[in-house]
């Protein structure tokens, strides 16, 4: 009976012991885990301020591509508006030139394109041609001109080309021309003009 | 437009590599631009080198491959090459020659520009003194691009060049002021997929609204590689001074467009300089150069980041020695560092920003930059000789401070100078960062840094 009591004892003990140790380990590991919780906050916090700073970049950087692809795309779309309508008004411009053949405006216009074209080559034997249409006007321009300037020996070539107006010259050995026709001219002044129609239709001008 | 603008003239006396001799010219100018029709049509761009005895050379820029002598035709237009500006310039894509290449129409012109430029009155430039921030931390830290600066980057065949041209090209910001900001990017003599790379990278960071693109490809005719730098320098100089906005420039690779000068150059038989290139070579690339720049009363600047390729790593090769004597120093990338895979593998030592100095500090950027970045230089320098020293006597004969030293190194590489190429860093994380490798090294070793800023931001022990 005693002998069974000091037993008891002795493994009452051991697992006091046991459970105080037990108790103890806890405790730590317990304060160790709110240390540890401690310390993570802090490295957690700066995580989240990491990645809530490169979602707010990212964002920013998606919006400012969304927003800057848009508003080229809209600007690109409104260069194509204004370049087709350029293009009606070229159009336009073309029809009543080629209506205006008759007109004594047109006249003065193709003399002064001859006289300034047979400057330009520097030659006076030269041979013109011209769309079939003005052939008679450029013939009877021409021996005007040759009553003024004897010297020029200009003659009007039987082959017609396929132009709104004006002329296109040539030395008489063929080496040399110049475009004076009212399409060439038209080209070489059309990027200037295209400004002016472009401020028209914004309203600018 | 001159009398004679417009005169076509038939009598093509020689073809020689780009060169076209005409006969029986009257009046040409020299530069006059000359239209060129081809047997079947196709028309081509060329300018007048040489005019005298009735014969005019040619320079044809989209090359002579298919040109006869019967049935071309050459048609003087009476002005020298222009390019039409406007503000919608802006989001465009050219050729080098200037042309679109966008599928969008020609430019709405507000005006049109001689590509030569004008030379700046140099009584009525204003010395650069303002900070751009490129977002890189070794050029922001340490070789600082200031607003009409002249900054090339000298670099060697398969180096990232490109790639951080069009890191600066995304990022390059004025910051702290409301400034109009543009770029500029003239692509010469670059491949297809390079090309594509540019394009894509400004379209999808949303910067191709702010950015004017000029490609000349590599299987674009070389001789078109003399006009594309001049179309693009002719735009910078409109966009900022006309329409006041700061604009960077970046012209890559300046190594072809001398290979170009070089070809013309052979083709008229003048007497070769150094490496066959033309003796005039170091006064063409000044003729581009110097059009960076700011000038008194206007409000813009443009700033010129040019990029050349060494041939085999060679810096005394003629383009980037010539270059060099030009511009305000140059941003030199290493070999070494490209092979231990770091980007960008900036060659801090062999590399400087010589307006860094007017262009940084207080009131600029941060009292602490300039005192920064020499004591980087410096701190970078002696690892160097550390790392050579450790070769020969390994670590164990280091001193302590020597170690530190080793470590400075490999942080500078790792944690200052390498970066993502989509990586925006802003001027105090740069700062940040060197005060981080700074900091591994003693307190006392900071000889270059004020005690005051020393105490503000020294990290170490």
């Amino acid at each position: 009976m005693s002998s069974n009591s000091a037993l008891e004892r002795t493994i009452s003990k051991v697992l006091s012991q046991k459970e105080a140790e037990l108790i103890s380990k806890i405790d730590s590991a317990y304060q160790e885990s709110l240390n540890n919780l401690e310390a993570s906050r802090g490295k957690l916090e700066a995580e989240r301020t990491r990645i809530v700073e490169s979602a707010r970049k990212q964002g920013e950087n998606l919006k400012r591509q969304i927003v800057g692809s848009g508003r080229l795309a809209a600007r690109n779309q409104e260069l194509l508006i204004i370049e087709s309508a350029v293009n009606n008004a070229f159009e336009e411009a073309r029809k009543k030139l080629a209506a205006s053949g008759g007109k004594d405006s047109y006249r003065e216009l193709s003399s002064s394109i001859i006289e300034e074209s047979v400057l330009s080559v520097g030659s006076d034997e030269v041979v013109i041609e011209c769309n079939k249409n003005d052939s008679g006007l450029i013939r009877k321009i021409l021996s005007d001109l040759q009553e003024k300037n004897p010297k020029v020996q200009a003659k009007v070539s039987d082959r017609s080309i396929d132009v709104l107006g004006g002329i296109k010259i040539k030395s008489a050995d063929g080496t040399m021309t110049y475009d004076n026709t009212l399409d060439s001219r038209i080209e070489r002044l059309k990027p200037l003009i295209r400004k002016n129609i472009a401020q028209m239709l914004r309203g600018e001008a | 437009m001159p009398e004679t603008a417009g005169i076509e003239y038939t009598k093509v006396a020689e073809i020689k590599g780009p060169l076209m001799i005409i006969d029986g010219i009257t009046k040409a100018s020299f530069d006059e631009l000359v239209e060129i029709e081809t047997a079947d049509g196709e028309r081509r761009l060329g300018k007048v080198l040489e005019v005298g005895f009735g014969k005019a050379v040619v320079q044809v820029f989209e090359g002579t491959t298919g040109l006869t002598i019967t049935g071309t035709k050459a048609k003087f237009l009476g002005k020298t090459m222009e390019m039409p500006v406007s503000q919608e310039l802006l989001g465009r894509v050219f050729d080098g020659l200037g042309r679109p290449n966008d599928g969008l129409p020609d430019p709405i012109a507000d005006k049109f520009l001689d590509v030569n430029g004008e030379p700046m009155n140099p009584e009525r430039r204003e010395y650069p003194t303002s900070f751009i921030q490129t977002g890189v931390s070794v050029i922001d830290g340490m070789l600082t691009l200031v607003r009409g600066q002249k900054l090339p980057i000298f670099s060697g065949s398969g180096m990232p060049h490109n790639i951080l041209a069009a890191q600066i090209a995304r990022q390059a910001s004025v910051v702290g002021t409301k400034e109009d900001f543009a770029v500029v990017f003239g692509a010469i003599g670059v491949q297809y997929s390079e090309a594509q790379y540019f394009k894509r990278s400004l379209e999808e960071s949303g910067a191709l609204r702010r950015s004017v693109l000029f490609l000349n490809l590599a299987d674009d005719p070389a001789i078109e590689r003399i006009i594309t730098p001049r179309v693009a320098l002719t735009v910078a100089e409109y966009l900022a001074f006309d329409l006041g906005m700061h604009v960077l420039a970046i012209l890559t690779d300046m190594t072809n467009y001398a290979e170009a000068l070089r070809e013309i150059s052979a083709a008229r038989e003048e007497v070769p300089g150094r490496k066959g290139y033309p003796g005039y070579l170091y006064t063409d690339l000044a003729n581009n150069y110097e059009r960076a720049g700011r000038i008194k009363g206007k409000n813009g600047s443009v700033t010129q980041v040019p990029i050349l390729s060494m041939p085999a790593d060679d810096i005394t090769h003629p383009i980037p020695d010539l270059t060099g004597y030009i511009t305000e120093g140059q941003i030199v990338l290493g070999r070494d560092l490209f092979r231990m895979g770091v980007y960008p593998p900036v060659n801090v030592l062999m590399s400087l920003s010589r307006l860094m100095k007017d262009g940084v500090g207080e009131g600029k950027t941060r009292s602490d930059h300039m005192e920064v970045g020499n004591q980087m230089y410096d701190a970078y320098s002696r690892a160097q000789e550390v790392r050579a020293l450790a070769e020969i006597v390994g670590k164990a004969g280091l001193t302590g401070v020597d170690l530190k030293y080793l470590e400075v190194g490999d942080m500078f590489e790792q944690h200052f100078l390498k970066q993502a190429p989509d990586e925006n860093r802003t001027l105090d994380e740069t700062l940040g960062r060197a005060w981080e490798v700074l900091s591994t090294l003693p307190e006392g070793e900071l000889t270059k840094i004020r005690d005051k800023h020393v105490k503000q931001y020294y990290k170490g022990k």
